[in-house]
C-alpha cells in the first residue's frame, strides 16, 4: 500500500535524550571496562611478580644451600689446613737441629722425608724414635753424601683403619 | 534489527491534519503495535500552521521519535484519471507539472507539483510524512461499494468536493470541485435558487419560507452551501455526460461521504433534480487519513 504522494521521513530512535543516555552509558561502560582491564593487568603483574619472587626464593634457597655447603667445605678445608699446618709444625718440631731436611712429601696416610744426617745414630735416636710413635710403619734407607754425612729417605705409613677412625673422630669433633 | 527493537519500544504517534476554510483539525492517535493507546482531537482557528498548533503537535510528538504527520491534500488542481497507462494519461490530463500515482493498477490520481511543494513548504517547521489525495480517501471509504456498484461517489469537504464515477471498480470520471472559487458567483447561485423555488408548489414554498425565517444564520449559510454543492455536482455530471473522453453511462445512484455534516437539502436536491438514489455516510476525515497513514506503515 503506497498512496501518499511523498515518502515518510526516516525515523530514528536516537533523539537528543537518547544520544545523551547512550553517551552516559557508553562512558560508564568504558570506565568500568577500563577499570576491569586495569585490575586484570595488575592481577597479572602481581601473579607474575609472585612467580618471580617464588622462583627467586627457590634460587636463593639453592644458592644458600650451596653457600652453606661451600662454608662447610671451607671450614673443613680450614680445619684440614689447620691440622696440616699443625702437623707440619709438629713435623718440623720433630726434626732435630743436627739433621737437615731436603724434602718432605706429605701423603694421605704417610710421610716421606728426605734429608741429611751426620750419622745413623743421630737419626735413629733423634728422629726415628718420634716417627715410630706416630706412624705404624717406618722404613729408613741411607746412602753416603759427598761430605761424609748420610743422606736418608724415611718412609712412614699409618694403617688405613686407624686413619678412618681418626677421620671419624675429626668429623665428630667438627659437628 | 536494532531499529526494529527501538521501534517496538516506542509508541507510534500519528498526527493527522485536516485543513478547512477557517480552521485546522489536528487528530492525534497513539498506537502501541496495532493497538490504539490514546486518541484526541484539537481544532485550531487557522488554516495555516501557527505557533499554537505547532506547540500542540510538538508536545505530542516529542515523546516518541516514531511520529508520522499526515495531511489531506487541499490543492485545487487535483483529480483522478481512469487509466494507469502512461500513454493514455496525457489524453485526459497534462501531466507535465503534476505528481501522479496509480491506484491498484486501475486508475490514477494526481495533484499539482507546485501546490504539493507549497504545502510542504507551509508545513516545513513540522515536516510532513504523508500527503493523501481525497480520491484515495473516497476509494478507501467506499471500498465495499466501489468494486460491485455502478454509481457516483462523492467526498464532501469544507471547501472541496471530490466527485468520481465508478463502474464496478473501474473509474469512469472524476472531478475535484472547489467550493471557494465558485462562492463568489453569488448571482448564478441565487438565480438557481429562484428557479428551484419557482418549481415548487405554493404550500412547499410557504413552508420553506417559514423555515428560512426561523433558520439561524449559520444554517442558512449551510443551506446555501448545500445548494452550491448541488449545483457544482450537477455541473460536473453534465460535464461527464457531454465530455467525449469519458465512457458515458447513466448514473442512478450516488454515495456521499459527508465530511462536514451536510443538511438533508443536498440529498433532496439530488433526488428531486437529478433523480438519483442518494446514500449518505458520515466520514471522519481525520480518522480516515490516520487509517491510510497506518496502512502506509503496514499496521
Amino acid at each position: 500500500m503506497k498512496y501518499s504522494y511523498i515518502n515518510s521521513r526516516k525515523k530514528s530512535a536516537l533523539t537528543q535524550e537518547m544520544k545523551l543516555l547512550i553517551s552516559f552509558f557508553s562512558i560508564t561502560l568504558f570506565m568500568l571496562f577500563s577499570t576491569y582491564l586495569f585490575l586484570v593487568f595488575k592481577e597479572y603483574r602481581f601473579s607474575q611478580d609472585r612467580t618471580e619472587i617464588v622462583q627467586e626464593r627457590q634460587e636463593l634457597k639453592v644458592t644458600l644451600r650451596e653457600m652453606e655447603d661451600e662454608n662447610l667445605l671451607s671450614e673443613r678445608v680450614y680445619t684440614q689446613n689447620s691440622v696440616l699446618k699443625e702437623s707440619i709444625a709438629n713435623l718440623f718440631d720433630l726434626i732435630p737441629a743436627r739433621i737437615t731436611l731436603s724434602q718432605a712429601d706429605l701423603l694421605e696416610n704417610g710421610l716421606i722425608l728426605y734429608g741429611i744426617t751426620p750419622n745413623k745414630d743421630v737419626y735413629n735416636f733423634m728422629l726415628q724414635a718420634p716417627l715410630r710413635s706416630i706412624f705404624h710403619k717406618t722404613y729408613s734407607s741411607f746412602y753416603p753424601a759427598e761430605n761424609g754425612w748420610l743422606r736418608f729417605v724415611s718412609t712412614n705409613h699409618i694403617e688405613s683403619d686407624e686413619l678412618e677412625i681418626f677421620e671419624e673422630e675429626e668429623i665428630e669433633d667438627e659437628n | 534489527m536494532l531499529g526494529k527493537i527501538f521501534e517496538s519500544l516506542y509508541n507510534k504517534v500519528f498526527v493527522n491534519i485536516i485543513v478547512d476554510r477557517s480552521k485546522s483539525t489536528v487528530y492525534i492517535e497513539m498506537c502501541s503495535k496495532d493497538k490504539v493507546v490514546n486518541s484526541y482531537e484539537e481544532v485550531f482557528s487557522t488554516n495555516s500552521l501557527n505557533n499554537n498548533m505547532l506547540e500542540f503537535i510538538a508536545t505530542n510528538t516529542e515523546e516518541s521519535p516514531y511520529h508520522y504527520i499526515s495531511i489531506l491534500d487541499r490543492s485545487a488542481t487535483q483529480g483522478a484519471i481512469p487509466t494507469c497507462s502512461k500513454n493514455k494519461i496525457a489524453y485526459y490530463e497534462d501531466v507535465s507539472s503534476v505528481e501522479y500515482k496509480c491506484f491498484n493498477e486501475k486508475w490514477t490520481y494526481f495533484t499539482s507539483q507546485e501546490e504539493l511543494y507549497s504545502l510542504q513548504k507551509d508545513y516545513e517547521k513540522l515536516g510532513l510524512d504523508f500527503i493523501f489525495s481525497p480520491f484515495v480517501i473516497l476509494a478507501d471509504f467506499f471500498e465495499d461499494k466501489i468494486n460491485d456498484h455502478m454509481a457516483m461517489f462523492i467526498l464532501i469537504e469544507d471547501s472541496y468536493i471530490s466527485l468520481s464515477v465508478f463502474d464496478n471498480g473501474q473509474l469512469l470520471f472524476s472531478e475535484h470541485l472547489d467550493l471557494e472559487h465558485t462562492a463568489n458567483d453569488e448571482l448564478l447561485l441565487y438565480e438557481d435558487i429562484n428557479e428551484f423555488t419557482e418549481s415548487k408548489d405554493v404550500e412547499e414554498e410557504f413552508n420553506e419560507n417559514i423555515l428560512e425565517d426561523e433558520m439561524p444564520i449559520n444554517e442558512a449559510d449551510g443551506f446555501n452551501e448545500d445548494y452550491q454543492r448541488f449545483a457544482l455536482i450537477q455541473s460536473a455530471v453534465n460535464g461527464f455526460y457531454k465530455d467525449e473522453r469519458y465512457d458515458s453511462v447513466f448514473i442512478e445512484s450516488v454515495y456521499i461521504a459527508d465530511g462536514v455534516g451536510v443538511s438533508n437539502d443536498l440529498k433532496r436536491y439530488l433526488e428531486e433534480e437529478m433523480f438519483l438514489s442518494v446514500y449518505i455516510r458520515h466520514v471522519d476525515l481525520a480518522t480516515r487519513v490516520c487509517e491510510l497513514a497506518k496502512s502506509e506503515l503496514g499496521i
